[in-house]
């Protein structure tokens, strides 16, 4: 593992994604202010070009060139990201001093993918959303769009670099900063339709509740500051395999819990979520869903597996059985929730709840694990699975989740898409957009052959690999010596089961009902957001039927993690 | 073999060539939709067809394809036209296929019905959506019946439903939202609980079997499961141990009892052929069911026997339930094609039964009902879709007097009945006779009370009945005063069309032709059952005796 100390030698090719990111969040604040602007020389007549502000020029006035850019450089940083895993990744960690601040492996990278990837189509398809005046609008209104335009994906930026950091750090307080950098970007980001009243209240529920849980989780990570005198991940780790059985790191771990169950959005802190994403533009919400969640899952995992982790106690973790509780709950709240939902992105907030229960089934599954030491062999391996099972479905989840809302924010723009009842007749108005969703929905309940199946199925097989570790196959093999996890895979199918029926609804809807009244033309172009439809349509089957790179993929990324406890 | 006839000509041809006229259709204005119908409806004719001619060059083996085996005489475990290609090598999933003597009648019967449903539907709207989405369906229903490995079996088991959903969604009846959510509902959830059985099987075999992933260890090679579980099986010893194994046998078993369907997860069958247009019920009651009869024999008898004949008064009562229930219940119907669907559950109760006997001809029975069952119901459907068609009604009284006004119709509606009800000399009745008599040798044997025979003896009395029934007040009763229809507004009644004449006549050749020569069908499956039972089943129930 090399080690670089910031600024030092390499340093900037290490975090060339990162790096890409900060010279766009700069790109964007400058580019659309550049004018004709002089500055006078004080005392003189000379007066000096100076660029910032005045009559600004054609192009760098036009109101999507924020968006483009934004898509552009996230597209890079994306495309960096994967580069570096060409070639076997390039280990790499940032020190300051003895501590280990950031390191740069499969792992943090795999899921800054998913990050660069989720953002990179959200503002490729907020390109068309946002009100946008004509160019030639010189008006102070106009200018104010212009500039709002500017702010969304400043905020798209920043959160992005939030979630970097978030997937990059070792050190838990260094983790939290980023974690808070990305929701302060993703509160506004909620927010930012301020005008409408869903806007507005989406905005307040989301920043209250989510400042609460952050706040609750700062004072968990305090007290483990208290307790240990350091948040370094590895020495965390060593402290919690000492004496990890004390009240003050088990308080401080519920804490965090609460922190990042709100960033899943698991049940009982979800109660924002669907607010938030009915309120949110369509991409921002699918960001939410799958970027920012995928953010919380890499918490709640660094956490509960590095920190926490299952090592430390002989047997089961501690927190296993919590954690097996909440994801049953919250998996079987979501779905029913959604069943009773008219709004889609309610529909589809309640189901990326009952997502991350599936996902917190699984994280539990490890928990389950028996570090003895004549077992470890066994139980990294069964580790491996479940973890890549789960960076995998976080993967996918780009495609289809965020694929679903850009569906609808293609309604959004014709004042659709916050009722079931507005997708009617879309199979006849729009075959491409209705074919797209209703793979998107298949995908979403986990029909074969697409990406959603294999996902789901690897969390099964995940869970039920862990349930059957200590399982010697014997004549008296029974039901009851599995190990009771493999209740949670039961109780995951059976929720598979009832998703079925909301995600159906929406076909039915746009298959069956007609039109809405107004609503008979056919929808916005919108090139872009198409465009990234598409690609979340060819990613959904193309991951679906030929999983094989991607759970390699995967498996690197898992090993990264798994290797270092 | 060097050629793989599967994968591309019976299953990649017709999913990729329907997705590619689906796509093309869904390209071209609405206006020109309508244009390009009949071209599309040609297409996949043709395309079905040459499916139907390949499938039939493979049943005279090696005479046309080299290196075929004789259908009835491979040995257990061995396929014809076995092919494997990795897939996700990882986790030891393969594409692979092959064919028995199990699947190979399957694989026929639905290029068989494929090009039948086509002519039997020819006149539906929508064409150029309508009979892509058909051809899909059989490439989809081929994949299932020549999967060998777990994980593209469940594939192929659930991307049936899709097109069989839009199939009911877009040209179904009235209350077709309702059917087509049910019926997908119902088979999704028993499906993925099967999925978790299978996913338990899975990581429950030994390590490093043959085909095993290069990551997990282990494989969803079918035939290596089902050698293994042979081996683990023999001498007293039950594969996964006593407990567990009866619970996955449960667990695949509620996945295959469902599609079947066997009382009581039976309602979603009426409801989804009630609403479903006559070319999706024709192919959902030909083959469709028949997944879940073919799934039983293809898993849980091949990998847990020891559970099947624990479960076998379970199975035995479920098979005698649902066939007395499903009889009874015709005998209340007003309605033509749910009278027709309630008779499949009895019918499926047939095949429950024979299964259940765990006698060779029992089995022999349950696999040649599978295939008898094939041609008639898609008969009985086409004949309640014609009925539909023609005089807008599907209710029983709607139209009398038949036989005068469309005789043709009234000819095929009589004879699909007869058929359906067991009459001699046709395919049905073969599938019924071999039933009773393995019942009969069953009953004898484990000394049960005679009793047993009592439920079966009655459902012959209560089919005829509701089939004669149905057809004095159809074909017959009437006279003047009672015809034509009122739906009809006086304009004259109509007969069948060329093109539906055209499918009765075909399928009533083949009914007649596999009930006065049965061995042709009946030799392999009977090789396959011996097959079975001399390899698997005795050795291991007897305890290696």
């Amino acid at each position: 593992m090399e080690k670089i100390e910031p600024f030092g030698e390499g340093f900037v090719l290490a975090l060339a994604p990162e790096f890409v990111l900060v010279i766009g969040l700069f790109t964007l604040m400058i580019v659309p202010n550049l004018g004709d602007a002089k500055f006078r020389i004080p005392m003189t007549q000379v007066r000096i070009p100076w660029f910032f502000g005045g009559k600004r020029g054609k192009l760098d006035s036009d109101p999507r060139l924020p968006g483009l850019f934004a898509t552009v450089f996230f597209s890079l940083a994306f495309l960096l990201t994967a580069v570096s895993f060409v070639n076997g990744m390039n280990r790499t960690q940032i020190v300051s001093g003895d501590n280990v601040m950031l390191q740069v492996d499969e792992f943090s990278r795999m899921f800054e993918l998913i990050f660069f990837g989720a953002l990179a189509l959200a503002s490729a398809a907020s390109v068309n959303r946002i009100p946008a005046t004509s160019r030639n609008d010189r008006s102070a209104s106009g200018l104010y769009n212009n500039r709002r335009q500017v702010d969304f994906y400043v905020l798209l930026m920043t959160s992005g670099l939030g979630m970097a950091v978030v997937a990059l750090a070792q050190d838990l307080f260094l983790l939290f900063i980023g974690l808070e950098l990305a929701s302060f970007s993703t509160y506004v980001l909620v927010a930012f339709m301020k005008e409408t009243k869903e806007g507005t209240e989406a905005g307040m529920k989301y920043f209250i509740v989510g400042s609460v849980a952050s706040g609750v989780g700062l004072y968990g990570l305090s007290l483990l500051y208290l307790w240990s005198g350091s948040l370094q991940f590895s020495e965390l780790a060593t402290a919690f395999a000492e004496n990890g059985m004390e009240s003050l790191p088990l308080i401080a771990l519920g804490m965090l819990l609460v922190g990042f169950g709100f960033k899943v959005s698991a049940a009982p802190f979800h109660f924002a979520a669907p607010d938030a994403y009915a309120g949110a533009t369509a991409p921002v919400a699918g960001v939410l869903a799958t970027a920012s969640k995928a953010m919380g899952v890499l918490g709640l995992l660094r956490v509960l597996l590095i920190v926490a982790s299952p090592e430390a106690t002989d047997g089961a973790a501690v927190w296993l059985v919590a954690l097996a509780v909440l994801s049953v709950v919250t998996m079987t709240w979501g779905n029913l929730a959604a069943l009773g939902s008219t709004n889609p992105k309610r529909m589809l907030a309640y189901s990326s709840v009952a997502h991350a229960g599936y996902m917190m089934a699984a994280i539990a599954a490890i928990g389950a694990l028996n570090w003895e030491t004549d077992h470890v062999d066994l139980s990294n391996d069964a580790a491996l699975v479940v973890v890549t099972a789960l960076i995998f479905h976080l993967t996918v989840l780009v495609c289809f989740k965020l694929g679903a809302f850009l569906v609808l924010s293609l309604l959004e723009s014709e004042k659709g898409g916050h009722t079931l009842e507005s997708l009617g007749g879309l199979a006849k108005r729009d075959p491409f957009l209705a074919v797209a969703m209703f793979i998107f929905m298949m995908s979403l309940a986990g029909v074969p052959p697409l990406s959603g199946f294999v996902s789901k199925l690897l969390v099964i097989m995940g869970i039920v690999k862990v349930a059957l570790l200590d399982v010697t196959v014997s004549n008296d093999l029974a039901l009851a010596d599995l190990h009771w996890v493999w209740y949670l895979a039961l109780a995951m199918v059976i929720n598979s089961a009832i998703s079925v029926f909301y995600y159906l609804r929406v076909g039915l809807v746009m298959y069956f009902h007609e039109p809405e009244e107004g609503r008979e033309g056919p929808l916005p172009a919108g090139g872009p957001v198409r465009l990234a439809i598409l690609a979340c349509l060819v990613t959904t089957v193309f991951f679906g039927v030929g999983a094989g790179q991607l759970i390699a993929l995967a498996e690197s990324a898992a090993n990264a993690l798994v290797g270092a406890w | 073999m060097t050629t793989d006839w599967i994968s591309l000509p019976l299953v990649g041809m017709p999913l990729i060539s329907s997705i590619v006229l689906l796509a093309y259709v869904a390209y071209v204005s609405p206006a020109a939709r309508e244009k390009i119908g009949p071209t599309v409806r040609m297409a996949t004719l043709v395309l079905s067809l040459l499916m139907l001619v390949l499938t039939t060059a493979m049943f005279f083996g090696d005479n046309y394809i080299e290196g075929t085996l004789d259908w009835a005489s491979l040995s257990f475990g061995s396929f014809n036209y076995e092919f494997q290609y990795d897939w996700i090598e990882s986790l030891g999933i393969h594409w692979s296929v092959g064919m028995d003597a199990l699947s190979f009648p399957m694989v026929w019967l639905t290029t068989f019905l494929l090009p039948i449903t086509i002519v039997a539907t020819w006149h539906e709207k929508n064409a150029a959506v309508y009979f892509p989405l058909v051809l899909m369906m059989g490439g989809a229903l081929i994949g299932v019946f020549v999967a060998l490995d777990l994980f593209m079996f469940y594939v192929f088991w659930e991307l049936t439903l899709i097109p069989m959903f839009f199939l009911i969604l877009k040209w179904g009846g009235y209350d077709r939202k309702y059917a087509s959510q049910k019926f997908f509902i119902y088979t999704f959830t028993a499906s993925v609980i099967m999925l978790l059985g299978l996913v338990t099987v899975y990581f429950l075999q030994p390590e490093n079997l043959a085909h095993a992933g290069t990551w997990t260890g282990r494989t969803f090679d079918i035939p290596t499961l089902t050698a293994h579980a042979q081996s683990a099986n023999a001498g007293g010893e039950w594969f996964l141990g006593v407990g567990l194994q009866k619970v996955l046998f449960v667990m695949l078993m509620i996945g295959f009892l469902v599609k079947l369907p066997s009382v009581p997860f039976h309602t979603w069958l009426p409801d989804a052929h009630v609403q479903a247009p006559t070319g999706g019920s024709m192919l959902l009651a030909g083959v469709m069911l028949k997944m879940g009869a073919y799934g039983m024999f293809r898993l849980p008898l091949a990998l847990f026997p020891h559970a099947a004949e624990h479960f076998q008064f379970w199975l035995l009562a479920l098979g005698m339930v649902s066939l007395v229930w499903g009889a009874v219940v015709c005998l209340g119907q007003t309605n033509l094609k749910k009278m027709v669907a309630y008779s499949s559950v009895s019918h499926m109760g047939v095949i429950l039964i024979g299964i259940a006997t765990m006698q060779p001809l029992g089995w022999a029975a349950a696999l040649f009902m599978m295939f008898a069952h094939g041609i008639i119901s898609p008969m009985l459907f086409a004949v309640c879709g014609a009925f539909k068609h023609h005089y807008h009604s599907m209710e029983i009284g709607a139209m009398r007097g038949m036989a005068k006004h469309s005789p043709w119709l009234a000819t095929s509606m009589m004879f699909g009945w007869m058929a359906s009800l067991g009459l001699p000399l046709l395919a049905g009745f073969v599938a019924e006779l071999m039933m009773f008599l393995a019942l009969w040798h069953f009953i004898a044997a484990e000394g049960w009370s005679v009793l047993w025979m009592v439920g079966p003896a009655f459902v012959l009395a209560i089919t005829a009945a509701y089939y004669l029934w149905s057809m004095q007040r159809t074909i017959f009763e009437g006279g003047e005063a009672t015809q034509p229809p009122a739906s009809l507004n006086g304009q004259p009644v109509p007969d069948i069309t060329d093109a539906e004449k055209w499918a009765m006549v075909i399928m009533a050749a083949f009914t007649i032709l596999f009930g006065v020569m049965p061995w042709i069908a009946l030799d392999m499956m009977n090789g396959w059952t011996v097959a079975f039972f001399e390899t698997l089943l005795i050795p291991i129930l007897t305890g290696g005796a």
